[in-house]
Parts: C-alpha cells; structure tokens; sequence
C-alpha cells in the first residue's frame, strides 16, 4: 500500500492505496466523486475525462500516484453550485444527452476543445470528440450542443 | 397542455453536474467484492476445480463453484419465453447455469466466483484459481452449426437445433415462385453484435440478517422481473424480503432486462456473508457475458409480376441463440422475426421456416430492434435487387407495393394484423424531405466525375407495446404484457407518479410528467416521477419492446383521471353541488354560473384530513389510485429510411454522407426526446451497417477476437452522418393516448438502407450483394468477387 494525496477540485485528498490503484478509482472511491465513470477498459470511451493541469486526460489511463503534485479537475469541480455552466446549459437545450452516463465526460472533453479553440464548427467537433463515446444520442445534439456553448463562453 | 410540447428534460440537472447515481456509484461501509473466473475456451470440459490456492490469499473471503451451489440446492436462471416446434413439441431447452457444472459452452462462461474484501484482492484470488479444462471442439459460425458433423454443445440433444417452425403456406408460395414472372435470391447474414451500453452492468446486495431483508442494486431495465426471476427460479428466497432497486440506468438497449448470469452469485453471496457484496463488470467482461444479439444466416427469395408486385417471399433461416437460452431469445426470430419480415408491403404469399440453434458464443437476447432489423434487411435487400433487375426504379417499385392506407387494419400472410397507418403518404413524405429526384441527377452527375454515391431505402414497422399478456401467452409467453402505476396525490395538493416502467435514457421524467400534468391539471413541477423500485411500486413489467408510453402512460393517465373523479367526488360535497355542475380548470373546481371555487390543493388537503368527508362512509380518506393497465394489443410504428453513402472502390471505404428519416409512431408526447431516439437509435443501426461485428475464430477452438472496445468499433461523431428528420402521426387505435412506439426504428431500418446504397453504388460494377459490415474489407472483396 501506499500513501497518495491528490488535489481535487481544489481539495486536497489522501488515502493509503493499492500502488496500481487508478486515478478515475481514486476519485471515485477515495474522494468519493461519482461523476466520474468508467465505461470501458482501455481508454475507448472516455467517460472517465477529468483535467490534469487543466488538459483533458482520461484517467483510466493515470495512476493515482501518477497525479501527485497535479491539480486534478472532475466534472464536479466544473460545475456551479447552483444550476448549470453555459456548456451544461447548452447540452441541456440541446437534448445533448438520455443516459447521461457518458455526459461527465463529454462536458470535460469539450471544455479542453473550447479552451484550445478547436470548436469550430461541425466538422471540428466531430473530429474532437474522438475520444468519447455515446451510445444513446447518435452525438447529433452533442456536436450542436458544443457549438452553442462555445459560442455562449466565448459571449461570456 | 404539456402533450405535444419540447419540454428540455427535467432529469438532466444532475447528470450534467456528475451528481446521477449509478449502481457503481453506491458503496456501503464493509461492502465485499466478488471477481468471477471466466472460461478461456469456447467449449471444455472442467476436470477440475482447485480452489485452495485463492482461499489461501488475504482478503478472500470465499470462493463459490457450481458444486456449491448444487449442495445449496439453488436453482437456474430461466426462459420465460419458449419456442415450441410447430409440430407441438417443445423445444430443446437449456438453460444459462450461474456457475457452469461439468462443461463450459463459450469463452466467458462463469466457471467460479471469488469473494474478497476489495477489487483487487478478488481479481487476485480469480488469477489464483486453478481450472483444468479439455478443450472440445467448437462451433461459433450459425451457417455450420446444424451440419451433420458439427460439434454438439449439449449431449441431451441429438444436434444443435433449438427449434423448427414454418409459418405460411410452403406449397402455395413455391407454386407461386414456379409461375412468377421474375424472381430473386439472397444468401445473407445479420452478423452477430454487441448491444454495449455504455455502462457496464453492476450489482450491489445488501443482506440484513436480523430481518432477513435483501436489497438488492441493479442496473435493469425491469426490476420487478428480476425480483420475480431470482425469487422464483434462482435463489428460492420469498419474494416479499427481496427489494430490488435499479437507480440511474446508463443505457440498456434491451440487455439490461436479461437475467444476467452473475446477479444471482452476487446476491447469495451477500446472504452467505451477511454482508454487502458488490460486483461491476469490466467492459471486457461485458463483451463475453452480456447478452448479444442478432446472428442470422438466411437463405430467401422473393418473386415478382412483370410490374414489380411483389408475389412471393420464401425464407430460411437458422438464428443462433448462443450458448444457453437467455430469457427472450427463442421469442425473437420466433415471433418477432416472421410478424414483420413482408414489411410495410402487399406481399400475398409468404413461406419461412427459422431454426434456432445452438453455437459456442454468448446467449443472444433482445436488444434495440430484436428481430425487425433482421426481418427488414432481408426484406428490403430482396426488393431492391429485384427492383434493379427488373429495370424498375427503387422509389416507384415502393410505391406499388406499399400497403394503403385504407386498407388497414391489414393482415399479413402470417395472420399478424397491423392496426393503422398510411405508408404511401411517408413514403411521398421520405422522399420530399431527401430530394430524391436531385439526389438521383447528383448521383449521375458526380459518376461522371469518378465519384459512387449511392443511394438507399428502407420500408419497414416495428411492433411495441407488448400487450395483451393474453396475447404474449398465446405466443408462448410466461411474463406479462400490462403496466402499473400510482398516482398519489399528497395532503398539499402535488403528486408523486409511480409507475413499474423504467427510464434508462428515454426520459420517463419528463414525457410521464407531461401526460400526468395534463391529466391532473398541475403544473408539472407540482409532479415527481419515481421508478425502479419494488419497495414501493406495484408490479410492473418493465422498460423494453417499446412498451414504456403505451402502456405505462397508459396506466398513468388512467390513474391520473381517477384521481380527479375522486376529487370532484369530494369536491361537490364540500361545495354542496351536483358533480355536473362543476368545472375543473387551473387546478381549482368551479360551480358552473358562480364565483364558488375550491382549489385542488384544499380538496387535497380534505381528503387527508378526512373529517369533512361526506358522513355516509361513501368515500374513504386519501387521494391516489393504482391502475394496472392491459393493453389490449400491440402497436405497429412505421418507419421509413433513406441513406446517401459514398463509396471508394480501390479502398472499400464507405461513408454515409446523408441520411433522412420518416416515422410513424402515433401522436408524439415530446418530439424532441422522439426526434432524439430515432437519433440515437440510428447510430446503433449505422454501428451494425458498417462497423459493429462480434467476431469469433470460426475454427475449432471458437476463440472470441472481438474482447475490447479496441476490437469491437461503436460509432464514434466522425462516423454519423447528419440525420434529417420528418414525422407523420397516425393515432394509435389500441390505446387513448393514441401512441405507439418511437425508438427502435433508427436500429431497425439502417442496415437494409446502408446496405441498399453501397449496393446500388456499385451494381454496375457487378455486385449484387456485400457481406455486412460494410468495412472496407467486405467491399473491397464483394468487388473483387464482382469482377471475376
């Protein structure tokens, strides 16, 4: 076992943990952040996307102890804590989501497409969502959801 | 009125802020963990089990086998829709076992369980087990799996075949394909794929041994159906100590209504330890345990006059149901497959026989579409060919053959009435919305600059609501085919709905709302829904087939409106009128000519007090009602595609460039989650057309390839096209609320008009038909076999 101490949405976190303990574990069992999913074993889905440092990371991939020392940024800590975030907003208004399982992740993929200006258009969203996946909305509402919320970010 | 209306779903809050809960999600204090040893092979016999060296590890708590469970005298996980032959004699039933005994029958099988205090240390106390397989000589390709010489999963039977039935009138359709003026033949595949919801299935059980009370986490789509399965054939516990809760679901498709194969584990394990015991599947796991589906090989031809009028269809097919028999499967290419295999078309004669069989692979069970997408692909690919053969264009040969409207409500060849519709009119609705006229002239164009495009269509129904369970039995059903619902009208005048359906994604919060909003007069904030719980919710049969609006919005709006007649009931006592006379608008009573009002919330309000009740004892305290509504038949949604694909002949590739849709799925509570399934459904259709397959060795050792979300491809953004949309509401006859289903369609009708376009792109070249999935491999070889 070893000692991990993360810091979480501004929060620090520390717990004695299986070396190959992974981040997406830790932030679900030991800092107790659900939102955080795991879909799939080998990084496919990307329902497990978090920010290290600010950058989208899907951290299925991460060992916890590999996260020290980085700020780590869950769905949780995106989110205000009365109603919604603009991009929340949008995918809302879009009917971006039906499951909602993959949501968390969608919404943190796209907030690293919007910061690096890479939400463009249709196209561009389409090729910037590699990286999730959903398997209930056919992702027509997401990409339109991405465009509406960079568009009301970028409003302010 | 809220019927009608786009209402932004109200249950998207807390999953935008990653506050849904999921049965991962929930972990009590002390919560033990189970990991189960799964077969390497395809089919094996086990010589032995050795469980010391897990046992010997820290952290094991214990580890269950089929010998335990056996000693346990604990029963087997069931079918509750057998398949009788057509002779009469039942079919050759073997059941899913929960730990396999003696022999495993496809890679996955659960061969032990091991319980430990963490994830980890049952992961390691699984690696620990020792298993001595002889391997035996598999079978995983369907095509193969009834030969003479193919390796037999279960001695009991003489062969692999499940069953063997013949629908329609064999000799009259081969008279008639003897006369035919042309005629058209199809040897083609549904291939195998994985339903794959997103998350992946968990259970967690919880056993209070002071009470003897279990609770039991799940990610089902039908709660009570589980309770009843476990109770009843598994695990012999009463059904009253057994509280199943399915909180948010992510995604189902179908697979998560099965009896899965380890919740049972899970559950004893917890009774046995007297503590919390939680299992979540890898999505490794998912794809070797969760339920599959399709998996068809079919021999079919059509016959035609000389204008295109469909004569004839004769087909044969062998379905394979995998390993076991999951609950549905023989109901699926059973009953679903041959009651709407001639579509939405005039077909007068029909011959098919389906034999279900036995291969080396996970059981099959019903996901999105079960059994429409494999009728319509055969159907619509034989009318295309056929309509190019003939020298008749795709659109017009449609036409001619399309059912009228006013000839509905019709009956098929197999006996199977469709109750209403008016197919020419989508039809013309389709083709408007797609341009198909431009789109023919662009496709000529663009050929002419080396470009293959091709362009597609489907015709096709589905069936929904289930009903009646008069009629399921009928059919060989052993569940039901109605739906629950309360609603409860609280002392301050709003109201809880509880109703046995369950949202995994369809969202039931709001279109049940909409519906109880309407019909109490409320504002649908004044609402709550609550489902997937057997704590508190009368029997339901559940979310699947469909089935969730017509018949538990059904129940809902009959509840609903049992509720008011109470309250006007009370309403003209207390304000001392005739019942007539009474108005009720804007949540307030009203005597008609006066300014006399009572708003709902004071008559609420009276009935929980219940002093001001009238003093004959003709009414009791309280305001809520509980309906279980029957339906008396199912409904017949219809669905029109058509897809614009692009194809690259020396590479194979295809892309779906357009794609355009026309439904029918009666009047529409809120278009935009409607609009957002026939989405949603459509990826999962486009993931069978071009990429989705589950791909087993088909050698002897039958090993599954396809084990990780890096083998098996799900669409991803870049792989959808944009999907344009247009709707007909013809009011359903069988239910007031005149709705039929609305999300199965998209799955249902892409594989034939995927299919249909990357053949018509490349019939020139030769190619009558391409092995689905349409990969650039399956094209790049249909071309080279085209060419000789």
């Amino acid at each position: 076992m070893i000692r991990v101490t993360l810091d979480i949405n501004g929060r620090e976190h520390a717990a004695e943990v299986d070396p190959r303990m992974l981040l997406v574990e830790f932030v679900r069992r030991c800092a107790g952040l659900t939102g955080t999913h795991v879909g799939c074993d080998t990084s496919q889905c990307g329902a497990c996307t978090v920010h290290l440092d600010g950058i989208a990371v899907k951290s299925c991939t991460v060992f916890a102890a590999q996260a020290e020392g980085h700020a780590v940024t869950t769905i949780e800590g995106v989110s205000p804590e009365h109603g919604l975030s603009p991009l929340q907003a949008a995918f809302k208004e879009h009917h971006a989501l039906q499951c909602g399982f993959c949501t968390p992740g969608m919404i943190m993929s796209a907030l690293d497409l919007i910061r690096r200006g890479a939400a463009t258009d249709e196209d561009a969203v389409r090729a910037g969502l590699e990286g999730n996946l959903c398997r209930c909305t056919g992702y027509q509402n997401i990409v339109a959801a991405i465009l509406a919320g960079a568009a009301a970010m970028a409003e302010g | 009125m809220y019927f009608g209306r786009r209402l932004r779903r109200r249950e998207d809050d807390k999953f935008l802020k990653g506050r849904g809960r999921f049965v991962d999600d929930i972990e009590p204090a002390g919560t033990a963990h189970i990991a189960f040893v799964r077969s390497p092979h395809a089919h094996a016999r086990i010589r032995s089990i050795d469980p010391a060296p897990a046992r010997a590890l820290p952290g094991v708590l214990r580890v269950l086998t089929a010998a335990d469970w056996q000693a346990a005298g604990l029963g087997a996980l069931t079918c509750v829709h057998p398949m009788p032959f057509s002779d009469g004699r039942p079919m050759n039933e073997a059941l899913r076992p929960a730990l396999a005994s003696g022999k495993v029958h496809h890679v996955g099988d659960v061969v032990a369980a091991v319980v430990a205090d963490d994830r980890y240390a049952a992961l390691d106390g699984a690696e620990a087990i020792a298993v001595d397989y002889e391997a035996l000589p598999a079978v995983t390709d369907i095509a193969r799996s009834l030969d003479a010489d193919a390796p037999i999963l279960h001695e009991r039977f003489a062969s692999n075949l499940i069953f063997e039935i013949e629908r329609g009138d064999r000799a009259a359709t081969a008279a008639v394909f003897d006369a035919a003026h042309h005629t058209v033949a199809l040897t083609l595949d549904t291939q195998r794929v994985a339903g794959s919801p997103l998350e992946p299935r968990a259970y967690l059980s919880a056993f209070d041994e002071a009470t003897g009370d279990i609770t039991l986490w799940a990610t089902s789509q039908t709660p009570h159906y589980l309770r009843r399965w476990l109770a009843k054939y598994a695990l012999h516990v009463p059904e009253h100590k057994l509280r199943v809760i399915s909180p948010d679901v992510g995604g189902g498709f179908g697979l998560k209504c099965h009896f899965a194969v380890e919740v049972s584990t899970v559950v004893w394990a917890s009774m046995l330890l007297g503590r919390p015991v939680k299992w979540t599947s890898t999505r490794a796991e998912a794809l070797m345990s969760d339920a599959q589906a399709r998996d068809h090989h079919t021999k079919a031809r059509m016959a035609f006059d000389r204008d295109g009028r469909i004569l004839a269809l004769e087909i044969d097919t062998i379905a394979a149901l995998g390993a076991y028999l999951s609950n549905f499967a023989p109901s699926i290419p059973g009953n679903s497959y041959p009651q709407t295999v001639t579509g939405l078309y005039t077909t007068p004669n029909l011959h098919l026989r389906v034999r279900g069989a036995y291969t080396n692979t996970v059981p099959i069970d019903a996901y999105r579409g079960s059994g429409r997408p494999e009728a319509t692909f055969v159907n619509e690919r034989l009318l295309e060919n056929g309509a190019r053969e003939l020298g008749i264009d795709v659109a017009e040969i449609r036409r001619r053959n399309l059912i009228p409207a006013d000839s509905f409500p019709y009956t098929t060849p197999v006996g199977r009435a469709y109750d209403c519709g008016d197919p020419p009119a989508l039809f013309d609705k389709l083709l408007a919305i797609a341009d198909y006229e431009g789109l023919r002239a662009e496709q000529r164009r663009l050929l002419r600059q080396g470009v293959r495009m091709g362009i597609g269509i489907a015709c096709f129904l589905d069936k929904s609501g289930t009903g009646s369970s008069r009629n399921l039995a009928s059919r060989g059903g052993l569940h039901g085919g109605y739906e629950s619902a309360i609603v409860r009208v609280h002392s301050d005048g709003k109201a809880t709905v509880f109703v046995g359906s369950h949202s995994h994604g369809q969202g039931h919060d709001t279109t049940f709302c909409q519906i109880a909003a309407d019909r109490l007069g409320l504002p649908i904030e004044d609402i709550a829904l609550v489902e997937g719980d057997t704590g508190s919710i009368p029997f339901g049969n559940g979310t699947w087939g469909s089935r969730s609006l017509s018949v538990g919005g059904v129940a809902i709006m009959r509840a609903s409106d049992r509720v008011i007649d109470k309250a006007r009931r009370l309403a003209s006592h207390m304000l001392e009128c005739a019942e007539e006379d009474l108005l009720y608008e804007d949540a307030a009573f009203s005597v008609r000519g006066t300014d006399r009002r009572l708003g709902f919330a004071e008559v609420a309000d009276a009935a929980y007090h219940g002093a001001g009740l009238p003093p004959d004892g003709s009414m009791e305290p309280g305001l809520e009602e509980t309906v279980f509504y029957e339906p008396p038949d199912t409904n017949d949604p219809q669905a029109m595609h058509l897809a614009v694909v692009l194809v690259e002949p020396r590479s194979g590739k295809v892309t779906v460039r357009d794609y355009f849709t026309a439904d029918d799925c009666g009047n529409i509570v809120n278009p935009m989650i409607v609009e957002g399934q026939v989405v949603g459904g459509l990826a999962q259709g486009l993931g069978q057309a071009l990429m989705e397959r589950v791909v087993y060795d088909e050698g002897a050792a039958g090993q599954l390839f396809s084990g990780t979300l890096m083998d098996y491809a799900l669409p991803r953004a870049s792989d959808m096209p944009g999907v344009r949309m247009t709707f007909q509401e013809t009011p359903a006859p069988s239910n007031p609320l005149g709705v039929k289903g609305g999300s199965e369609t998209g799955t249902i009708g892409a594989p034939a008009a995927i299919g249909n376009a990357v053949v018509d792109a490349l019939w020139d070249l030769g190619v009558r038909h391409v092995r689905q999935p349409y990969t650039p491999d399956a094209v790049w070889r249909a071309l080279e076999e085209a060419a000789g």
